[in-house]
């Protein structure tokens, strides 16, 4: 099912309907409910089949306006919401994903499901770091990978060029096989 | 004996603290190490309370010498009168209570042992102002409250209105702050000592302007009008912090400097005038602005400011034995009030609108029953902890020689205090709920009980006991008509009945505009609004006009570059001959030959 982009714009029974959710919810501020959100609706019921559109635009326009200056100085906020008692108390206690890196292993194997999938997803994403290229060896820091030369892109009937390292890597391993013939 | 006895009253409460320096790692057990240093101060201190009463014997120790500057010695000295030794055990009482209170509370607080220590540190600041035998050791004390107030407001601090309040609290204490240094200066310069002993024997002539200045000091810290908007924004705090700080201790600092400072302003009528009108627009002002709150911790916030501009009312009609028995009287009720407060907010998932609550007599039986307790005491009524000290100043007020307008003042808001207390009472605890059905409300908690029960007990008691334990200081009135005697309560009582004839009433209106007297009560007397934005407008607009008066204008155009601009062509079209008549020059280049040539023929 194909669901379309909101328009640029709001047709007039959003505007409506969007106004009568405001003002229901503000009559909470008031401390008024059940009858009063039955007079309401009948307010709005009252001018429900107005078809002609500048009349109903009007009757909007004045609607705003009477609600702008009955509205309440303090009105309701839920203690989450922005502007609410309890909004963003919790902040300073948050602490970023990336200490769970400094877990130990013995902690992190409590969760061996969740600290897979996590280096995974950090796989995925690019995070984790090259493997070394012999065994023992760090693996590339960060400036290895930063300052490495970089590899021009060549056609396929192109013989691939290689790289300074390339060329160091393959001269090395192949003194290393010589020497280890001759011995 | 008692005076050993109560400075070994401080001597546990820093052992928590020197605990967390010798070993910084996180500790289950520390608040209850916390708990229990207060509880062994608490016992130490009601030892050498009963001692002091029985004896009735005052003294001063001075113990440590800190320097001599000049004439001046400055030294640690301890003054254990009859104020000092009654509001110990009242602050440790409390703060018991508080602290056992937070472990309830905070329990979900990671980091609830800074917060206890903190609490801690205010307590001892608090304890080091009220015996304090000089102007200096009690400086220490007032300032430290406010740094633990500042730390204690924003312990939330990823919040940014708790940052905002913490700033709001320190900038206006610290007006109150050059008031309390000016005063330091000129007892200074004039008594040449800080010590209240020789102050009051030297100061005879009761000179107004130090004690304008400790006024200005006790606007601040005590939050009379003026400088009261800090107390409401302090709300923004942890409960127990707005049930220790705001309401029983910090607050009434400004108050218990005026009363230590009653020998010298008994002399002087002027000042006495000042802190009794003050008092009485505070009083009305606050308890105009709580009867429309819908925070249910702000309304509390006012009935303490209230309460506080009725102590200095108190004061000003030189009765300061009877504002530290209300002193005393209001940190149990209020305190009280605050934790009945927080019981509701934490159950209610930190709902604090009245709005959003009711329903809750059969829910939380007990908090409602320690509220209503509260609310009666703090209502004055007969023979609770209330009626003790504040029928006392009514009936004083009434048959003082004092202006009209501040007692009918005073006599309005007590009405508007029982309407207030009616208001809280009907939107929380009567009604349908009107809070979500999906929380679960369980107050079996004894961490919860037991403070709350201990405050009730002393909310009910205390009155009578502190009571009977004040030396008579001058002869009460004996003898007074009967509408005088039974004033406090028929206003109360009048303003309990319009509270519930007002409520019934309105459940029944129509909706419509509310009035101007509801916008100017609601929004707090437009105060904050105007004076937080006078300042920065008026700064603001100043500048604008600098920069485009003084140096866009003047310098740009009416001195330096259009200036000689005008003075250039000025003097370039007066001294320059050369007019652009061509024809006229060519005229004139042709006429002297021709001239020449007809004089030669």
């Amino acid at each position: 099912m194909a669901f379309s982009a909101p328009a640029a714009y709001l047709t007039h029974q959003q505007k409506v309907l969007w106004f009568y959710k405001r003002a229901l919810s503000h009559l909470e501020s008031w401390d008024k409910y059940r009858y009063y959100a039955w007079l309401m609706r009948a307010r709005f019921e009252e001018h429900k089949n107005e078809k002609d559109m500048t009349k109903a635009i009007q009757l909007l326009r004045e609607a705003e306006e009477d609600f702008w200056y009955r509205q309440h100085p303090q009105p309701y906020i839920f203690s989450d919401s922005p502007g609410g008692t309890s909004y963003e108390r919790y902040e300073c206690y948050k602490v970023s994903e990336n200490c769970l890196d400094t877990w130990h292993p013995s902690q992190k194997a409590m969760y061996p499901d969740y600290f897979a999938k996590r280096e995974k997803g950090k796989k995925l994403r690019g995070e984790t770091l090259p493997p070394a290229r012999k065994e023992g060896d760090l693996p590339p820091l960060w400036w290895h990978i930063v300052i490495r030369p970089q590899e021009r892109q060549c056609r396929e009937t192109e013989r691939p060029h290689l790289s300074c390292l390339q060329v160091k890597y393959i001269t090395e391993h192949t003194l290393a096989l010589i020497k280890k013939i001759s011995e | 004996m008692h005076s050993s006895l109560i400075l070994m009253t401080l001597i546990p409460l820093l052992a928590p603290i020197t605990i967390t320096l010798i070993n910084p790692h996180k500790n289950s057990l520390y608040p209850h190490y916390v708990k229990l240093a207060i509880i062994y101060a608490l016992t130490i201190s009601i030892l050498s309370t009963t001692i002091f009463i029985f004896t009735g014997q005052e003294s001063m120790i001075s113990n440590w010498h800190w320097m001599t500057i000049q004439t001046i010695k400055l030294s640690m000295s301890f003054k254990l009168d009859f104020f000092s030794m009654m509001f110990t055990p009242v602050a440790l009482f409390v703060t018991w209570s508080i602290v056992e209170f937070s472990m309830w509370y905070m329990s979900s607080d990671p980091n609830i042992n800074q917060f206890l220590k903190y609490l801690l540190i205010f307590l001892i600041t608090m304890l080091i102002l009220i015996t304090a035998n000089n102007l200096f050791q009690l400086f220490i004390g007032w300032e430290g409250m406010g740094i633990m107030s500042f730390l204690l407001i924003s312990w939330w601090h990823g919040r940014t209105d708790a940052n905002t309040a913490a700033l709001q609290a320190i900038l206006y204490n610290r007006i109150g702050d050059i008031g309390f240094i000016l005063a330091m200066a000129w007892f200074f310069l004039y008594s040449n000592s800080w010590d209240f002993q020789q102050m009051f024997i030297l100061d005879s002539t009761s000179n107004s302007f130090p004690l304008m200045s400790l006024l200005l000091a006790a606007t601040g810290k005590s939050a009379q009008f003026g400088l009261h908007p800090w107390l409401p924004s302090a709300m923004e705090g942890p409960t127990p912090v707005s049930a220790l700080l705001h309401s029983s201790t910090m607050v009434v600092a400004g108050v218990f400097l005026i009363i230590r400072f009653h020998p010298l302003i008994e002399n002087n009528l002027l000042t006495q005038t000042l802190i009794l009108s003050l008092g009485a627009i505070t009083t009305l002002f606050t308890a105009i602005c709580a009867i429309t709150q819908n925070d249910l911790k702000k309304i509390v916030a006012f009935s303490t400011s209230s309460q506080l501009g009725l102590m200095m009312v108190t004061i000003g009609i030189n009765q300061p034995h009877l504002a530290f028995l209300h002193i005393c009287t209001h940190a149990f009720f209020k305190a009280m009030l605050f934790l009945s407060a927080g019981s509701i907010i934490h159950s209610l998932n930190n709902e604090q609108d009245i709005r959003k609550m009711g329903g809750l007599f059969k829910t939380l039986p007990f908090t409602a029953s320690s509220l209503v307790i509260g609310s009666l005491a703090l209502m004055g009524t007969p023979f609770l902890t209330g009626f003790y000290s504040k029928d006392l100043i009514i009936e004083t007020a009434n048959t003082s020689y004092t202006n009209a307008w501040a007692l009918t003042t005073t006599l309005v808001a007590t009405s508007l205090t029982a309407m207030y207390s009616i208001r809280i009472i009907s939107h929380t605890m009567t009604g349908h709920p009107r809070f979500s059905t999906l929380i679960s409300i369980n107050e079996n908690n004894p961490q919860l009980m037991n403070p709350i029960n201990r405050l009730a007990l002393g909310s009910i008691f205390a009155g009578f006991l502190i009571s009977s334990c004040i030396p008579p200081t001058s002869q009460p009135q004996v003898t007074m008509p009967h509408y005088l005697k039974l004033m406090a309560l028929s206003v109360t009582i009048l303003g309990l009945f319009l509270a519930m004839e007002l409520s019934l009433m309105t459940n029944n209106m129509k909706l419509s505009t509310p009035v101007k007297t509801f916008y100017f009560s609601n929004m707090l007397g437009f105060y904050s609004i105007t004076t937080h934005r006078i300042n920065p407008h008026s700064s603001l607009a100043t500048s604008q006009n600098f920069t485009s008066t003084l140096l866009d204008l003047f310098w740009f155009e009416k001195t330096m570059p259009k200036l000689t601009m005008q003075t250039q062509i000025s003097i370039s079209t007066t001294a320059s001959t050369q007019k652009g008549l061509i024809k006229l020059y060519f005229l004139s280049f042709f006429i002297p030959p021709t001239l020449a040539l007809i004089l030669t023929i």
